[in-house]
């Protein structure tokens, strides 16, 4: 308690000094000058001594590491695993930045009319990474014209076509794996669609009784989270829990079964255990979310400064017009701020971009809050045209 | 998050490997509780005349991959290293940001470097003063930074000119731009914003059933127990005026405040008080407790509703450069709505106020709806914030 009063007087002074500030410049005359920044940061400061550590450089991240990416501009054997590298970087912390290192190892052979389809297929994940799926699916057309065979190009495409909401051309892309890839791919990517057109029950046995042994921890995290997520939506959420957490057994790294069970938990209220799995991933948007959520639950008010973090982070994905986190943005404001106006237009924009099951739920639930049911049509739309089976959704769908 | 897939790697020529491996495997990798959000630099000018000044701000991270600082090689940049490597940070910043008018380039020049911290860590922030060979009208500037090395960095740039102010993002495919400095148009801005406040005064019709219950009474007098209509227009214009006064008063000190990021309250809590406002004042046409000093009451209860109003308002944003002149004209644009529903309403009221009709019928159970409608609000807000 003590310590709440004193981060609030801290901030009413600080507001107290902006307004006496204003005050003074409209004594003054002209209206106040500010700078409008989205991300106003505090004052400049010098650092109390030489030794203070103001950043750790990760591997990949230091200048010199650059001579290695001079190199990648003549040496494609360089630039790719170069650009691989820095992808699963990006992927294993979140680290945005990893991505522009990437896109600056592929940039010259992108670039050049006679690109290799692995760059292709390449910078295609990287877009697809920043939720630029247009232009991911653009540059996957381009690689899959030059190599029809390429499975994880075609694997990409199913990926990125299944976040848009296009099932039909996703299972289509599925089908083109069977091919060139593993049949336990095959058959996940296949039943995957399946599960969201009509067929929950069916594909959900399916991808039970498929054998992943011989696959790598990556594929088996994608089985694992696919089944979790199928029996939240046919109701079951004790199966759910179960396959999340064997998930994160065989892959504690992947980020996603991380959220998904981080969300699963707060869904049944375990607020604690919540915090005990996010904390070491506070660095990540949509783990601080899901932490700010579980601090508001336990209303331990340990999570005020990490509502101002994402606030800024959010406010600065807005002004450089990235998309990457509006869902999660919608999400902050509905659950965080209470906000529902706000957040239903954050879900609006973020249905413009993409459409899984999250960001029907965020439309929906936003729509209901701010009482705009005709904000909610185009979900209910979607749900109706696809077949989309969620137990958690069917309550709006007779509400609306 | 959405899954992105890959199952295997590419396959790497043993020897491309040995070039690349040395150079990446060397420290472990950290987490922090720093946010992890693609790269920003900041660049705020102001322009005066043709003197220029601002800062430019660079992640120390960044710094470190576009000059390199870490000296010792041991994975972390501290403020000594930084400091060591001032001349050549700000010589690639000079190289990779240009500002010019009329084709000439300025001349920037850099002062003593200090650190600003922001939601993705520590940044290297370079204050700056200069001047152009003219008077700018048009700021052209080129920015750089990080290109070849991280394609995704963007430039945040504010610029301001005497009171107006402008935000754009540089970088990217905007590796130019030009920007004409000018003065923002105050009068449209107080144009819209007084609309704003017109429309949401009217649509609001929480703000406006607190008010019309405390002027119900307005036009009577308490005596002994019983509602007697009041004589002579002007103490029903002097009960009116103060009602209005103190809730007007109120709203605006509120409203000023939390726009002005002074304060900020819950929504859920000012609207739930909003709404049990309203209750009170319509409660208390029916069972007066308090007759004389409803503009009290107002005032008090004022100050939440001004709070309701700034929801509005930071929804809108306040346009930089024109902040206060938003401000005001949001706030009169409140008061012209609302003391046009008090024009029209009241005359009314003070037409009938001595038929038993009014007495009896509108006051009691015209209260009694409004608090019955209030009370639907308060569960809603309270117990349902959202849905």
């Amino acid at each position: 308690m003590r310590k709440r009063r004193g981060k609030f007087s801290r901030a009413a002074a600080r507001g107290l000094r902006r307004l006496l500030m204003g005050l003074t410049l409209c004594a003054a005359g002209p209206f106040a000058v500010t700078t409008g920044q989205a991300a106003a940061a505090g004052l400049p400061y010098v650092p109390a001594s030489d030794s203070v550590v103001l950043t750790e450089v990760p591997a990949g991240a230091t200048h010199r590491s650059t001579p290695s990416l001079a190199l990648t501009a003549t040496r494609l054997d360089v630039a790719l695993p170069l650009a691989e590298f820095d992808i699963s970087r990006a992927r294993a912390t979140g680290d945005l930045r990893f991505l522009g290192y990437a896109e600056a190892a592929l940039a010259p052979w992108r670039d050049r009319p006679d690109a290799r389809p692995e760059v292709l297929v390449l910078d295609a994940t990287i877009l697809q990474s920043r939720h630029a799926f247009d232009a991911s699916l653009l540059e996957l057309d381009r690689a899959l014209g030059l190599r029809p065979d390429d499975a994880q190009g075609w694997l990409t495409r199913a990926v990125v076509l299944r976040v848009l909401g296009r099932y039909q051309e996703a299972a289509s892309s599925c089908e083109r794996l069977r091919a060139s890839a593993d049949p336990a791919i095959t058959s996940l990517c296949v039943q995957s669609l399946r599960s969201l057109t009509g067929h929950l029950g069916d594909a959900y046995l399916a991808i039970k009784s498929l054998s992943t042994e011989q696959l790598p921890a990556e594929a088996r995290a994608w089985r694992y989270s696919e089944l979790g997520e199928m029996s939240e939506r046919l109701g079951d959420s004790d199966s759910g829990g179960h396959w999340f957490r064997e998930g994160l057994a065989v892959a504690p790294g992947d980020l996603y079964l991380r959220t998904a069970y981080a969300d699963w938990l707060l869904q049944q209220g375990r607020a604690n255990e919540t915090v005990g799995l996010l904390a070491d991933y506070q660095s990540m948007e949509p783990m601080l979310l899901r932490l700010t959520i579980a601090h508001r639950m336990l209303r331990d008010g340990a999570g005020t400064g990490a509502e101002a973090q994402l606030a800024t982070a959010f406010q600065l994905e807005l002004a450089r017009g990235d998309a990457v986190h509006r869902r999660e943005q919608a999400r902050f404001l509905l659950d965080v701020e209470h906000d529902p106006g706000a957040a239903l237009s954050a879900a609006v924009e973020n249905w413009r971009v993409q459409r899984e099951p999250d960001d029907i739920s965020i439309l929906l639930r936003a729509a209901q809050a701010s009482h705009r049911p005709d904000a909610a049509a185009p979900a209910l739309e979607f749900l109706k045209r696809t077949g989309l089976e969620d137990v958690r959704l069917a309550a709006y769908r007779g509400a609306n | 998050m959405s899954r992105s897939l890959r199952w295997r790697m590419g396959r790497v020529a043993a020897g491309a490997w040995t070039l690349i491996a040395g150079l990446l495997a060397t420290f472990a990798l950290s987490g922090g509780a720093f946010a992890h959000i693609s790269s920003n630099g900041f660049l705020t000018v102001r322009v005066d005349g043709q003197h220029l000044a601002g800062s430019l701000e660079m992640a120390v991270r960044d710094a470190e991959l576009a000059v390199g600082l870490d000296a010792n090689h041991d994975g972390k940049v501290t403020w000594g290293e930084l400091r060591a490597a001032e001349p050549q940070l700000a010589r690639y910043l000079s190289e990779h940001v240009m500002l010019s008018t009329q084709g000439r380039r300025c001349d920037i020049a850099f002062m003593p470097l200090e650190v600003n911290d922001r939601v993705d860590g520590h940044y290297a922030w370079l204050p700056f003063e200069g001047s152009c060979a003219q008077p700018i009208h048009a700021l052209e500037i080129r920015y750089s930074v990080l290109v070849g090395l991280d394609p995704s960095h963007r430039g945040l740039l504010t610029l301001s000119a005497g009171s107006a102010a402008q935000t754009a993002v540089l970088g990217g495919a905007t590796a130019q731009a030009s920007f004409t400095v000018f003065a923002p148009d105050r009068w449209r801005a107080f144009r819209d914003y007084f609309k704003a406040g017109v429309w949401h005064i009217l649509s609001g019709i929480d703000h406006l059933l607190f008010l019309l219950s405390l002027l119900l009474p307005a036009v009577l007098l308490r005596k002994s127990g019983r509602w007697e209509p009041v004589h002579a227009a002007r103490p029903a214009l002097i009960g009116i005026l103060k009602v209005v006064t103190a809730f007007t008063l109120a709203h605006s000190i509120t409203l000023s405040l939390a726009a002005l990021d002074v304060i900020r309250l819950p929504s859920r809590l000012t609207e739930s008080v909003i709404a049990a406002s309203i209750i009170v004042a319509a409660l208390n046409n029916i069972f007066p407790v308090i007759t004389e000093s409803r503009a009290r009451i107002a005032f008090g209860f004022g100050l939440l509703h001004g709070f309701g109003f700034a929801s509005v308002l930071s929804d809108m944003g306040l346009p930089p450069g024109a902040r206060l002149i938003s401000l005001l004209s949001f706030n009169l644009g409140i008061e012209a709505g609302q003391l046009s529903v008090v024009l029209v309403v009241m005359p009314i009221v003070y037409a009938v106020r001595s038929g038993l009709f009014y007495r009896r019928t509108v006051m009691p159970w015209g209260s009694a709806a409004i608090a019955a409608l209030a009370f639907v609000w308060l569960v809603q807000r309270a117990v349902f914030p959202s849905g």
